[in-house]
Protein backbone atom coordinates (compact mmCIF):
# COMPACT_ATOMS: atom_id res chain seq x y z
CA UNK A 1 0.00 0.00 0.00
CA UNK A 2 2.92 2.30 0.80
CA UNK A 3 4.22 2.17 -2.78
CA UNK A 4 0.70 2.45 -4.16
CA UNK A 5 0.06 5.67 -2.23
CA UNK A 6 3.53 6.95 -3.10
CA UNK A 7 2.90 6.38 -6.80
CA UNK A 8 -0.47 8.16 -6.54
CA UNK A 9 1.17 11.05 -4.70
CA UNK A 10 3.85 11.37 -7.37
CA UNK A 11 1.36 11.08 -10.22
CA UNK A 12 -1.14 13.52 -8.70
CA UNK A 13 1.50 16.19 -8.09
CA UNK A 14 3.46 15.55 -11.27
CA UNK A 15 3.44 19.17 -12.46
CA UNK A 16 4.83 20.57 -9.20
CA UNK A 17 7.16 17.64 -8.75
CA UNK A 18 8.45 18.07 -12.30
CA UNK A 19 9.57 21.54 -11.23
CA UNK A 20 11.33 20.08 -8.21
CA UNK A 21 12.95 17.37 -10.36
CA UNK A 22 14.06 20.06 -12.80
CA UNK A 23 15.62 22.07 -9.97
CA UNK A 24 17.39 18.96 -8.68
CA UNK A 25 18.46 17.91 -12.18
CA UNK A 26 19.96 21.36 -12.82
CA UNK A 27 21.86 21.20 -9.55
CA UNK A 28 22.89 17.60 -10.20
CA UNK A 29 24.15 18.48 -13.68
CA UNK A 30 26.43 21.23 -12.39
CA UNK A 31 27.56 19.16 -9.39
CA UNK A 32 28.28 16.15 -11.61
CA UNK A 33 30.22 18.29 -14.06
CA UNK A 34 32.30 19.92 -11.35
CA UNK A 35 32.91 16.75 -9.35
CA UNK A 36 33.94 14.94 -12.51
CA UNK A 37 36.22 17.83 -13.41
CA UNK A 38 37.72 17.71 -9.94
CA UNK A 39 38.38 13.99 -10.18
CA UNK A 40 39.39 13.79 -13.80
CA UNK A 41 40.48 17.16 -15.11
CA UNK A 42 42.67 18.18 -12.19
CA UNK A 43 44.44 14.86 -12.56
CA UNK A 44 44.93 15.60 -16.21
CA UNK A 45 45.92 19.17 -15.44
CA UNK A 46 48.76 17.93 -13.25
CA UNK A 47 49.95 16.03 -16.30
CA UNK A 48 49.44 19.07 -18.44
CA UNK A 49 51.62 21.02 -16.04
CA UNK A 50 54.40 18.63 -16.86
CA UNK A 51 54.86 20.40 -20.23
CA UNK A 52 56.21 23.19 -18.07
CA UNK A 53 59.33 21.10 -17.58
CA UNK A 54 60.97 19.17 -14.79
CA UNK A 55 60.01 19.59 -11.17
CA UNK A 56 62.71 17.42 -9.53
CA UNK A 57 66.48 17.68 -9.95
CA UNK A 58 68.99 14.98 -9.00
CA UNK A 59 72.56 16.26 -8.67
CA UNK A 60 75.90 15.24 -7.23
CA UNK A 61 76.95 17.06 -4.05
CA UNK A 62 79.43 19.96 -4.43
CA UNK A 63 82.98 18.70 -4.07
CA UNK A 64 85.64 21.44 -4.14
CA UNK A 65 85.76 23.89 -7.06
CA UNK A 66 85.25 21.33 -9.84
CA UNK A 67 81.77 21.06 -11.32
CA UNK A 68 80.30 17.96 -9.67
CA UNK A 69 79.23 15.06 -11.86
CA UNK A 70 77.71 11.66 -11.22
CA UNK A 71 77.74 8.32 -12.98
CA UNK A 72 75.12 7.98 -15.71
CA UNK A 73 74.16 4.62 -14.22
CA UNK A 74 71.94 6.64 -11.87
CA UNK A 75 69.59 7.26 -14.79
CA UNK A 76 69.03 3.54 -15.08
CA UNK A 77 68.50 3.29 -11.33
CA UNK A 78 65.75 5.89 -11.57
CA UNK A 79 64.12 4.13 -14.50
CA UNK A 80 64.32 0.76 -12.76
CA UNK A 81 62.21 2.15 -9.90
CA UNK A 82 59.27 2.27 -12.37
CA UNK A 83 57.72 5.14 -10.45
CA UNK A 84 54.20 5.67 -11.72
CA UNK A 85 54.39 9.42 -11.18
CA UNK A 86 57.55 9.91 -13.25
CA UNK A 87 56.60 11.19 -16.68
CA UNK A 88 60.05 12.05 -18.02
CA UNK A 89 63.78 11.82 -17.20
CA UNK A 90 66.52 13.90 -18.88
CA UNK A 91 70.20 13.79 -17.92
CA UNK A 92 72.38 16.86 -18.48
CA UNK A 93 76.15 17.25 -18.78
CA UNK A 94 77.18 20.92 -18.78
CA UNK A 95 80.38 22.13 -20.45
CA UNK A 96 81.68 25.67 -20.34
CA UNK A 97 82.73 25.87 -24.00
CA UNK A 98 83.53 28.30 -26.83
CA UNK A 99 81.15 28.64 -29.74
CA UNK A 100 81.92 30.08 -33.17
CA UNK A 101 79.62 30.90 -36.02
CA UNK A 102 81.27 32.59 -39.00
CA UNK A 103 83.02 35.68 -37.67
CA UNK A 104 81.29 35.53 -34.26
CA UNK A 105 82.54 33.62 -31.30
CA UNK A 106 81.46 33.64 -27.65
CA UNK A 107 81.71 31.58 -24.49
CA UNK A 108 78.56 29.45 -23.99
CA UNK A 109 77.23 26.76 -21.73
CA UNK A 110 76.80 23.58 -23.73
CA UNK A 111 74.19 21.19 -22.35
CA UNK A 112 74.60 17.60 -23.45
CA UNK A 113 71.28 15.86 -23.01
CA UNK A 114 68.69 13.47 -24.38
CA UNK A 115 67.36 15.83 -27.00
CA UNK A 116 64.15 13.81 -27.54
CA UNK A 117 63.31 13.98 -23.82
CA UNK A 118 64.06 17.71 -23.68
CA UNK A 119 61.60 18.21 -26.53
CA UNK A 120 58.98 16.12 -24.74
CA UNK A 121 59.43 17.67 -21.28
CA UNK A 122 59.63 21.26 -22.51
CA UNK A 123 57.01 21.28 -25.19
CA UNK A 124 55.94 24.77 -24.07
CA UNK A 125 59.24 26.28 -25.33
CA UNK A 126 58.82 28.44 -28.35
CA UNK A 127 60.96 27.00 -31.14
CA UNK A 128 61.97 28.68 -34.36
CA UNK A 129 62.90 25.82 -36.68
CA UNK A 130 62.63 22.22 -35.47
CA UNK A 131 63.26 20.24 -32.34
CA UNK A 132 65.95 17.57 -32.53
CA UNK A 133 64.11 14.39 -31.66
CA UNK A 134 66.92 11.87 -32.14
CA UNK A 135 68.52 11.10 -28.78
CA UNK A 136 72.00 10.18 -30.16
CA UNK A 137 72.14 12.82 -32.88
CA UNK A 138 75.72 14.06 -33.38
CA UNK A 139 75.13 16.50 -36.25
CA UNK A 140 72.39 18.88 -35.03
CA UNK A 141 71.79 21.06 -32.05
CA UNK A 142 69.22 23.35 -30.45
CA UNK A 143 70.35 26.79 -29.40
CA UNK A 144 68.83 29.23 -26.94
CA UNK A 145 67.54 32.53 -28.28
CA UNK A 146 70.12 34.73 -26.51
CA UNK A 147 73.05 32.55 -27.59
CA UNK A 148 71.75 32.49 -31.16
CA UNK A 149 71.50 36.30 -31.19
CA UNK A 150 75.03 36.68 -29.84
CA UNK A 151 76.42 34.34 -32.50
CA UNK A 152 74.14 35.56 -35.28
CA UNK A 153 72.68 32.10 -35.82
CA UNK A 154 69.46 31.08 -37.57
CA UNK A 155 68.14 27.57 -38.19
CA UNK A 156 70.21 25.73 -40.78
CA UNK A 157 73.47 27.57 -39.97
CA UNK A 158 76.58 25.81 -38.67
CA UNK A 159 77.99 26.39 -35.20
CA UNK A 160 81.39 25.14 -34.03
CA UNK A 161 81.82 24.14 -30.40
CA UNK A 162 85.24 23.90 -28.83
CA UNK A 163 86.06 22.38 -25.46
CA UNK A 164 89.43 21.31 -24.11
CA UNK A 165 91.01 21.33 -27.57
CA UNK A 166 88.26 19.19 -29.05
CA UNK A 167 85.78 20.51 -31.58
CA UNK A 168 82.39 19.61 -33.02
CA UNK A 169 80.60 21.22 -35.92
CA UNK A 170 76.78 21.16 -35.70
CA UNK A 171 73.82 22.43 -37.73
CA UNK A 172 71.33 24.59 -35.83
CA UNK A 173 68.00 22.75 -36.03
CA UNK A 174 65.94 25.14 -33.92
CA UNK A 175 66.22 28.28 -31.83
CA UNK A 176 64.45 27.89 -28.48
CA UNK A 177 62.93 30.58 -26.30
CA UNK A 178 62.36 29.39 -22.72
CA UNK A 179 62.50 32.72 -20.91
CA UNK A 180 65.15 31.40 -18.56
CA UNK A 181 68.86 30.48 -18.40
CA UNK A 182 68.29 27.91 -21.17
CA UNK A 183 68.11 30.83 -23.63
CA UNK A 184 71.92 31.22 -23.31
CA UNK A 185 72.71 27.54 -23.80
CA UNK A 186 73.40 25.22 -26.71
CA UNK A 187 71.77 21.77 -26.50
CA UNK A 188 73.61 18.86 -28.05
CA UNK A 189 73.33 15.07 -27.78
CA UNK A 190 74.63 13.60 -24.49
CA UNK A 191 77.14 11.15 -26.12
CA UNK A 192 78.74 13.99 -28.07
CA UNK A 193 79.01 16.19 -24.97
CA UNK A 194 80.58 13.30 -23.04
CA UNK A 195 83.15 12.88 -25.86
CA UNK A 196 83.97 16.60 -25.92
CA UNK A 197 84.31 16.73 -22.15
CA UNK A 198 86.08 13.37 -21.94
CA UNK A 199 83.57 12.48 -19.30
CA UNK A 200 82.28 9.17 -20.55
CA UNK A 201 79.36 7.87 -18.48
CA UNK A 202 79.17 11.11 -16.48
CA UNK A 203 76.33 13.59 -16.15
CA UNK A 204 76.05 16.86 -14.20
CA UNK A 205 72.44 16.40 -13.14
CA UNK A 206 69.24 14.57 -13.97
CA UNK A 207 65.97 16.42 -14.39
CA UNK A 208 62.78 14.53 -13.61
CA UNK A 209 59.24 15.43 -14.53
CA UNK A 210 56.78 13.88 -12.09
CA UNK A 211 52.96 14.03 -11.95
CA UNK A 212 50.99 14.59 -8.81
CA UNK A 213 50.15 16.90 -5.98
CA UNK A 214 52.77 18.41 -3.68
CA UNK A 215 52.58 15.52 -1.17
CA UNK A 216 52.87 13.00 -4.02
CA UNK A 217 55.96 14.77 -5.36
CA UNK A 218 57.43 14.75 -1.86
CA UNK A 219 56.83 11.02 -1.78
CA UNK A 220 58.62 10.55 -5.12
CA UNK A 221 61.59 12.54 -3.77
CA UNK A 222 61.64 10.36 -0.67
CA UNK A 223 61.72 7.17 -2.72
CA UNK A 224 64.44 8.57 -5.00
CA UNK A 225 66.51 9.51 -1.95
CA UNK A 226 66.42 5.90 -0.78
CA UNK A 227 67.33 4.55 -4.23
CA UNK A 228 70.08 7.11 -4.88
CA UNK A 229 72.11 7.47 -1.68
CA UNK A 230 74.74 10.18 -1.73
CA UNK A 231 72.96 12.29 -4.35
CA UNK A 232 71.02 15.49 -3.78
CA UNK A 233 67.38 15.32 -4.80
CA UNK A 234 65.59 18.64 -4.80
CA UNK A 235 62.15 19.77 -5.88
CA UNK A 236 61.95 22.78 -8.16
CA UNK A 237 60.00 24.62 -5.48
CA UNK A 238 58.86 27.63 -7.40
CA UNK A 239 57.16 25.57 -10.09
CA UNK A 240 55.80 22.90 -7.78
CA UNK A 241 54.31 25.46 -5.42
CA UNK A 242 52.78 27.47 -8.24
CA UNK A 243 51.18 24.31 -9.62
CA UNK A 244 49.97 23.32 -6.17
CA UNK A 245 48.48 26.75 -5.54
CA UNK A 246 46.72 26.79 -8.89
CA UNK A 247 45.28 23.32 -8.38
CA UNK A 248 44.18 24.18 -4.87
CA UNK A 249 42.45 27.28 -6.16
CA UNK A 250 40.74 25.33 -8.92
CA UNK A 251 39.58 22.73 -6.39
CA UNK A 252 38.43 25.45 -3.99
CA UNK A 253 36.48 27.09 -6.79
CA UNK A 254 34.91 23.78 -7.80
CA UNK A 255 33.89 22.84 -4.27
CA UNK A 256 32.66 26.34 -3.50
CA UNK A 257 30.51 26.26 -6.61
CA UNK A 258 29.18 22.79 -5.73
CA UNK A 259 28.23 24.05 -2.27
CA UNK A 260 26.48 27.09 -3.69
CA UNK A 261 24.62 24.94 -6.21
CA UNK A 262 23.48 22.59 -3.46
CA UNK A 263 22.09 25.50 -1.46
CA UNK A 264 20.34 26.94 -4.53
CA UNK A 265 18.95 23.53 -5.45
CA UNK A 266 17.59 23.12 -1.92
CA UNK A 267 15.88 26.49 -2.24
CA UNK A 268 14.42 25.47 -5.61
CA UNK A 269 13.03 22.27 -4.12
CA UNK A 270 11.84 24.22 -1.08
CA UNK A 271 9.87 26.61 -3.28
CA UNK A 272 8.21 23.75 -5.16
CA UNK A 273 7.47 21.86 -1.95
CA UNK A 274 6.04 24.89 -0.15
CA UNK A 275 3.17 25.01 -2.66
CA UNK A 276 2.72 21.28 -2.39
CA UNK A 277 2.62 21.45 1.41
CA UNK A 278 -0.27 23.91 1.28
CA UNK A 279 -2.17 21.58 -1.03
CA UNK A 280 -1.50 18.60 1.21
CA UNK A 281 -2.52 20.13 4.57
CA UNK A 282 -6.02 18.80 4.25
CA UNK A 283 -4.86 15.31 3.24
CA UNK A 284 -2.46 15.14 6.18
CA UNK A 285 -5.15 16.27 8.61
CA UNK A 286 -7.48 13.64 7.21
CA UNK A 287 -4.83 10.90 7.33
CA UNK A 288 -4.15 11.73 10.97
CA UNK A 289 -7.88 11.64 11.71
CA UNK A 290 -8.02 8.17 10.14
CA UNK A 291 -5.31 6.97 12.52
CA UNK A 292 -2.24 7.63 10.40
CA UNK A 293 0.80 8.18 12.59
CA UNK A 294 3.04 11.16 11.88
CA UNK A 295 5.92 8.77 11.21
CA UNK A 296 3.95 6.80 8.65
CA UNK A 297 2.68 9.89 6.86
CA UNK A 298 6.09 11.57 6.87
CA UNK A 299 7.68 8.40 5.51
CA UNK A 300 5.51 8.84 2.43
CA UNK A 301 6.63 12.42 1.92
CA UNK A 302 10.28 11.64 2.57
CA UNK A 303 10.08 8.76 0.09
CA UNK A 304 8.62 11.22 -2.37
CA UNK A 305 11.52 13.63 -1.76
CA UNK A 306 13.97 10.75 -2.16
CA UNK A 307 12.36 9.82 -5.47
CA UNK A 308 12.73 13.43 -6.61
CA UNK A 309 16.40 13.37 -5.58
CA UNK A 310 16.96 10.12 -7.45
CA UNK A 311 15.16 11.13 -10.62
CA UNK A 312 16.78 14.55 -10.71
CA UNK A 313 20.15 13.06 -9.79
CA UNK A 314 20.15 10.51 -12.60
CA UNK A 315 18.90 12.96 -15.20
CA UNK A 316 21.37 15.59 -13.99
CA UNK A 317 24.23 13.06 -13.99
CA UNK A 318 23.73 12.37 -17.70
CA UNK A 319 23.57 16.06 -18.57
CA UNK A 320 26.43 16.83 -16.14
CA UNK A 321 28.79 14.38 -17.78
CA UNK A 322 28.23 16.09 -21.13
CA UNK A 323 28.74 19.45 -19.41
CA UNK A 324 31.93 18.19 -17.79
CA UNK A 325 33.31 17.26 -21.21
CA UNK A 326 32.41 20.67 -22.58
CA UNK A 327 33.92 22.62 -19.64
CA UNK A 328 37.04 20.44 -19.75
CA UNK A 329 37.57 21.20 -23.42
CA UNK A 330 36.59 24.87 -23.37
CA UNK A 331 38.00 26.03 -20.05
CA UNK A 332 40.88 23.70 -19.22
CA UNK A 333 41.65 22.41 -22.72
CA UNK A 334 41.69 18.83 -21.50
CA UNK A 335 39.37 16.02 -22.45
CA UNK A 336 37.57 14.48 -19.48
CA UNK A 337 36.59 10.89 -18.92
CA UNK A 338 33.28 10.20 -17.13
CA UNK A 339 34.02 8.84 -13.65
CA UNK A 340 31.23 6.53 -12.48
CA UNK A 341 32.11 7.18 -8.84
CA UNK A 342 30.50 10.61 -9.38
CA UNK A 343 27.08 8.94 -9.83
CA UNK A 344 26.61 7.68 -6.24
CA UNK A 345 28.09 10.93 -4.93
CA UNK A 346 25.67 13.00 -7.02
CA UNK A 347 22.70 10.81 -6.08
CA UNK A 348 23.55 10.99 -2.39
CA UNK A 349 23.93 14.78 -2.55
CA UNK A 350 20.71 15.23 -4.49
CA UNK A 351 18.70 13.00 -2.13
CA UNK A 352 20.06 15.01 0.81
CA UNK A 353 19.25 18.27 -0.94
CA UNK A 354 15.73 17.06 -1.75
CA UNK A 355 15.16 15.95 1.83
CA UNK A 356 16.39 19.35 3.03
CA UNK A 357 14.13 21.07 0.51
CA UNK A 358 11.19 18.97 1.67
CA UNK A 359 11.14 20.87 4.97
CA UNK A 360 7.64 22.32 4.31
CA UNK A 361 6.31 18.78 3.90
CA UNK A 362 8.00 17.71 7.12
CA UNK A 363 6.30 20.58 8.93
CA UNK A 364 2.96 19.08 7.89
CA UNK A 365 3.48 16.58 10.70
CA UNK A 366 2.36 19.36 13.07
CA UNK A 367 -1.02 19.77 11.39
CA UNK A 368 -3.89 19.23 13.85
CA UNK A 369 -6.67 17.19 12.24
CA UNK A 370 -9.38 19.03 14.15
CA UNK A 371 -8.21 22.35 12.65
CA UNK A 372 -8.35 20.91 9.15
CA UNK A 373 -11.74 19.27 9.62
CA UNK A 374 -13.10 22.56 10.99
CA UNK A 375 -12.01 24.07 7.68
CA UNK A 376 -9.13 26.21 9.01
CA UNK B 1 -29.35 -3.31 30.38
CA UNK B 2 -26.30 -3.04 28.16
CA UNK B 3 -23.10 -1.41 29.54
CA UNK B 4 -22.30 2.14 28.42
CA UNK B 5 -19.86 2.24 25.53
CA UNK B 6 -19.49 6.01 25.84
CA UNK B 7 -19.51 7.92 29.10
CA UNK B 8 -19.30 11.68 28.87
CA UNK B 9 -18.79 13.13 32.34
CA UNK B 10 -18.99 16.85 32.97
CA UNK B 11 -17.06 17.74 29.83
CA UNK B 12 -16.15 21.35 29.10
CA UNK B 13 -14.11 22.76 26.22
CA UNK B 14 -12.91 26.35 25.95
CA UNK B 15 -11.40 27.89 22.80
CA UNK B 16 -9.64 31.22 23.39
CA UNK B 17 -11.99 32.14 26.22
CA UNK B 18 -15.12 30.91 24.41
CA UNK B 19 -16.88 27.96 26.06
CA UNK B 20 -17.74 25.56 23.23
CA UNK B 21 -18.92 22.86 25.65
CA UNK B 22 -20.12 23.50 29.16
CA UNK B 23 -20.40 20.63 31.67
CA UNK B 24 -21.96 18.10 29.33
CA UNK B 25 -22.67 14.59 30.64
CA UNK B 26 -24.41 11.60 29.08
CA UNK B 27 -23.95 7.88 28.37
CA UNK B 28 -24.33 5.88 25.18
CA UNK B 29 -24.97 2.17 25.28
CA UNK B 30 -23.36 -0.17 22.79
CA UNK B 31 -25.55 -0.54 19.69
CA UNK B 32 -27.36 2.74 20.29
CA UNK B 33 -27.94 5.39 17.63
CA UNK B 34 -27.69 8.86 19.10
CA UNK B 35 -28.53 12.02 17.20
CA UNK B 36 -26.72 15.13 18.42
CA UNK B 37 -28.71 18.18 17.53
CA UNK B 38 -28.63 21.88 18.05
CA UNK B 39 -28.07 25.16 16.24
CA UNK B 40 -24.72 26.17 14.71
CA UNK B 41 -22.11 26.89 17.37
CA UNK B 42 -23.85 24.75 19.96
CA UNK B 43 -20.81 22.48 20.39
CA UNK B 44 -21.96 19.42 18.36
CA UNK B 45 -18.80 19.07 16.30
CA UNK B 46 -16.60 19.84 19.32
CA UNK B 47 -18.25 16.97 21.17
CA UNK B 48 -17.76 14.60 18.22
CA UNK B 49 -14.11 15.70 17.89
CA UNK B 50 -13.44 15.01 21.57
CA UNK B 51 -15.03 11.57 21.38
CA UNK B 52 -13.05 10.89 18.16
CA UNK B 53 -9.74 11.83 19.76
CA UNK B 54 -9.27 14.83 17.48
CA UNK B 55 -9.54 17.31 20.33
CA UNK B 56 -9.09 17.23 24.10
CA UNK B 57 -11.58 18.46 26.70
CA UNK B 58 -10.54 21.35 28.91
CA UNK B 59 -12.10 19.48 31.84
CA UNK B 60 -14.20 16.39 32.46
CA UNK B 61 -13.86 12.82 31.22
CA UNK B 62 -14.76 11.23 27.89
CA UNK B 63 -14.65 7.44 28.26
CA UNK B 64 -15.03 5.33 25.13
CA UNK B 65 -14.89 1.55 25.51
CA UNK B 66 -13.16 2.03 28.85
CA UNK B 67 -10.55 4.46 27.52
CA UNK B 68 -10.31 8.00 28.87
CA UNK B 69 -9.73 9.72 25.52
CA UNK B 70 -8.67 13.04 27.02
CA UNK B 71 -5.65 11.58 28.77
CA UNK B 72 -4.16 9.73 25.78
CA UNK B 73 -0.78 10.77 24.40
CA UNK B 74 -0.24 11.50 20.69
CA UNK B 75 0.81 7.96 19.82
CA UNK B 76 -2.05 6.37 21.78
CA UNK B 77 -4.53 8.79 20.21
CA UNK B 78 -3.35 7.71 16.76
CA UNK B 79 -4.00 4.06 17.64
CA UNK B 80 -7.33 5.00 19.24
CA UNK B 81 -8.48 6.77 16.07
CA UNK B 82 -7.37 3.87 13.90
CA UNK B 83 -8.95 1.14 16.04
CA UNK B 84 -11.90 2.46 18.01
CA UNK B 85 -13.68 5.03 15.84
CA UNK B 86 -14.86 5.47 12.29
CA UNK B 87 -15.45 9.02 11.01
CA UNK B 88 -17.97 10.18 8.42
CA UNK B 89 -17.77 13.91 7.61
CA UNK B 90 -20.16 16.31 5.97
CA UNK B 91 -17.57 17.17 3.30
CA UNK B 92 -16.65 13.48 2.76
CA UNK B 93 -12.92 14.17 3.11
CA UNK B 94 -11.66 11.58 0.69
CA UNK B 95 -8.04 11.75 -0.49
CA UNK B 96 -8.52 13.18 -3.99
CA UNK B 97 -5.69 11.33 -5.72
CA UNK B 98 -6.64 7.90 -4.38
CA UNK B 99 -9.37 5.78 -5.97
CA UNK B 100 -12.48 4.75 -4.02
CA UNK B 101 -10.85 1.41 -3.30
CA UNK B 102 -7.57 3.01 -2.20
CA UNK B 103 -9.38 5.46 0.09
CA UNK B 104 -10.84 2.50 1.95
CA UNK B 105 -7.51 0.66 1.90
CA UNK B 106 -5.83 3.74 3.37
CA UNK B 107 -7.80 3.30 6.59
CA UNK B 108 -6.79 -0.38 6.62
CA UNK B 109 -3.16 0.60 6.03
CA UNK B 110 -3.17 2.97 9.02
CA UNK B 111 -4.94 0.34 11.14
CA UNK B 112 -2.79 -2.65 10.25
CA UNK B 113 -2.51 -4.18 6.78
CA UNK B 114 -4.35 -3.19 3.61
CA UNK B 115 -6.56 -5.94 2.21
CA UNK B 116 -7.77 -5.13 -1.29
CA UNK B 117 -10.42 -7.89 -1.42
CA UNK B 118 -11.95 -6.82 1.90
CA UNK B 119 -11.95 -3.16 0.85
CA UNK B 120 -13.64 -4.07 -2.45
CA UNK B 121 -16.25 -6.08 -0.56
CA UNK B 122 -16.97 -3.12 1.76
CA UNK B 123 -17.52 -0.87 -1.25
CA UNK B 124 -19.74 -3.49 -2.87
CA UNK B 125 -21.85 -3.55 0.31
CA UNK B 126 -22.50 0.19 -0.06
CA UNK B 127 -23.39 -0.29 -3.72
CA UNK B 128 -20.12 0.86 -5.26
CA UNK B 129 -18.80 -2.45 -6.58
CA UNK B 130 -18.59 -0.94 -10.05
CA UNK B 131 -16.84 2.25 -8.91
CA UNK B 132 -13.76 0.80 -7.21
CA UNK B 133 -11.19 2.49 -9.41
CA UNK B 134 -12.94 5.83 -9.70
CA UNK B 135 -11.30 8.89 -8.21
CA UNK B 136 -13.46 10.99 -5.83
CA UNK B 137 -13.77 13.64 -8.54
CA UNK B 138 -15.40 11.00 -10.75
CA UNK B 139 -18.03 10.14 -8.12
CA UNK B 140 -21.25 11.95 -7.15
CA UNK B 141 -21.61 13.42 -3.67
CA UNK B 142 -23.73 10.47 -2.54
CA UNK B 143 -21.19 8.00 -3.91
CA UNK B 144 -18.35 9.84 -2.18
CA UNK B 145 -20.23 9.68 1.12
CA UNK B 146 -20.79 5.95 0.64
CA UNK B 147 -17.04 5.53 0.10
CA UNK B 148 -16.53 7.45 3.36
CA UNK B 149 -19.00 5.11 5.09
CA UNK B 150 -17.16 2.05 3.76
CA UNK B 151 -13.91 3.59 4.96
CA UNK B 152 -15.37 4.28 8.42
CA UNK B 153 -16.53 0.68 8.77
CA UNK B 154 -13.58 -1.17 7.30
CA UNK B 155 -11.68 -1.54 10.58
CA UNK B 156 -14.80 -2.63 12.53
CA UNK B 157 -14.75 0.35 14.92
CA UNK B 158 -16.61 0.35 18.23
CA UNK B 159 -18.07 3.77 17.51
CA UNK B 160 -19.16 5.52 14.32
CA UNK B 161 -19.02 9.32 14.52
CA UNK B 162 -20.92 11.00 11.71
CA UNK B 163 -20.84 14.80 11.47
CA UNK B 164 -23.80 15.86 9.31
CA UNK B 165 -23.19 13.05 6.83
CA UNK B 166 -26.13 14.06 4.65
CA UNK B 167 -25.54 17.81 4.89
CA UNK B 168 -24.08 18.01 1.41
CA UNK B 169 -26.32 15.49 -0.33
CA UNK B 170 -29.44 15.76 -2.45
CA UNK B 171 -32.59 14.04 -1.29
CA UNK B 172 -32.03 10.83 -3.26
CA UNK B 173 -28.50 10.38 -1.99
CA UNK B 174 -29.55 11.36 1.53
CA UNK B 175 -32.03 8.49 1.53
CA UNK B 176 -29.38 6.04 0.36
CA UNK B 177 -26.92 7.12 3.06
CA UNK B 178 -29.60 7.08 5.78
CA UNK B 179 -30.66 3.60 4.72
CA UNK B 180 -27.05 2.48 5.05
CA UNK B 181 -26.88 4.01 8.53
CA UNK B 182 -30.11 2.21 9.46
CA UNK B 183 -28.57 -1.06 8.32
CA UNK B 184 -25.49 -0.37 10.41
CA UNK B 185 -27.64 0.32 13.41
CA UNK B 186 -29.65 -2.86 12.84
CA UNK B 187 -26.43 -4.85 12.68
CA UNK B 188 -25.45 -3.54 16.13
CA UNK B 189 -23.14 -0.60 15.39
CA UNK B 190 -23.03 2.32 17.82
CA UNK B 191 -23.59 5.58 15.99
CA UNK B 192 -23.28 9.19 17.13
CA UNK B 193 -24.64 11.38 14.37
CA UNK B 194 -24.64 15.18 14.29
CA UNK B 195 -27.57 16.60 12.36
CA UNK B 196 -29.68 19.69 11.98
CA UNK B 197 -32.52 17.70 10.50
CA UNK B 198 -35.43 16.84 12.88
CA UNK B 199 -36.45 13.95 10.56
CA UNK B 200 -33.01 12.35 10.82
CA UNK B 201 -32.99 13.08 14.54
CA UNK B 202 -36.19 11.10 14.95
CA UNK B 203 -34.64 8.07 13.25
CA UNK B 204 -32.15 7.71 16.14
CA UNK B 205 -32.84 5.92 19.43
CA UNK B 206 -32.23 9.12 21.39
CA UNK B 207 -31.66 12.79 20.64
CA UNK B 208 -29.17 14.87 22.58
CA UNK B 209 -29.92 18.54 22.16
CA UNK B 210 -27.23 21.13 22.74
CA UNK B 211 -27.42 24.92 22.88
CA UNK B 212 -24.52 27.31 23.61
CA UNK B 213 -22.41 24.33 24.63
CA UNK B 214 -24.88 23.13 27.23
CA UNK B 215 -26.88 19.92 27.20
CA UNK B 216 -30.51 21.00 27.02
CA UNK B 217 -32.42 17.73 26.61
CA UNK B 218 -31.96 14.06 26.06
CA UNK B 219 -35.04 12.75 24.28
CA UNK B 220 -35.79 9.09 23.69
CA UNK B 221 -37.51 8.44 20.33
CA UNK B 222 -40.23 5.92 19.96
CA UNK B 223 -39.49 4.20 16.61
Amino acid sequence: MFWRILWRLLYASRARLALAVLAVASGAAVCTALLNLDLDATDKLTREFRVLGANIVVSAPQNGDAAPTMDAVNIERIQQLHLQEVAGVAPYLYLSAEAQAGENDAPVIVAGTWLDEVARMNSWWKVDGNWVRDRDNRNDCMIGEAAAAKLGLVPGKIVKIRYGGREASLTVSGIATAGSSEDSQIFIGLPLAQELGVQKSQVSLIQISANGSAPEIEDVIHRLSIALPGLEIQPLHQLAQAEGRLLERIRGLLFGTVLLILVLTSLGVLAAMAGLALERRRDVGLMKALGGSVRRIMRLFLAEATAIGFAGGIFGFIVGMALSGWIGERVFSVSTTPRLIVLPATLALMVLVSLAGALPLRLLGRVRPSDILRGE
Amino acid sequence: MMAALVQVEDISKTYAGVRALDSVSFDVRAGEWIAIMGPSGSGKTTLINILGGLDKPTSGRAMVDGVNVGTLGERELTRYRAEKVGFVFQHFYLVPYLSALENVMLAQYFHSVADEAEAAEALTRVGLGDRLDHLPSELSGGEQQRVALARALINHPKLILADEPTGNLDEANELIVLELLRELHRSGHTILLVTHSPEIGRMADRRIELAHGRLMHIVANVN
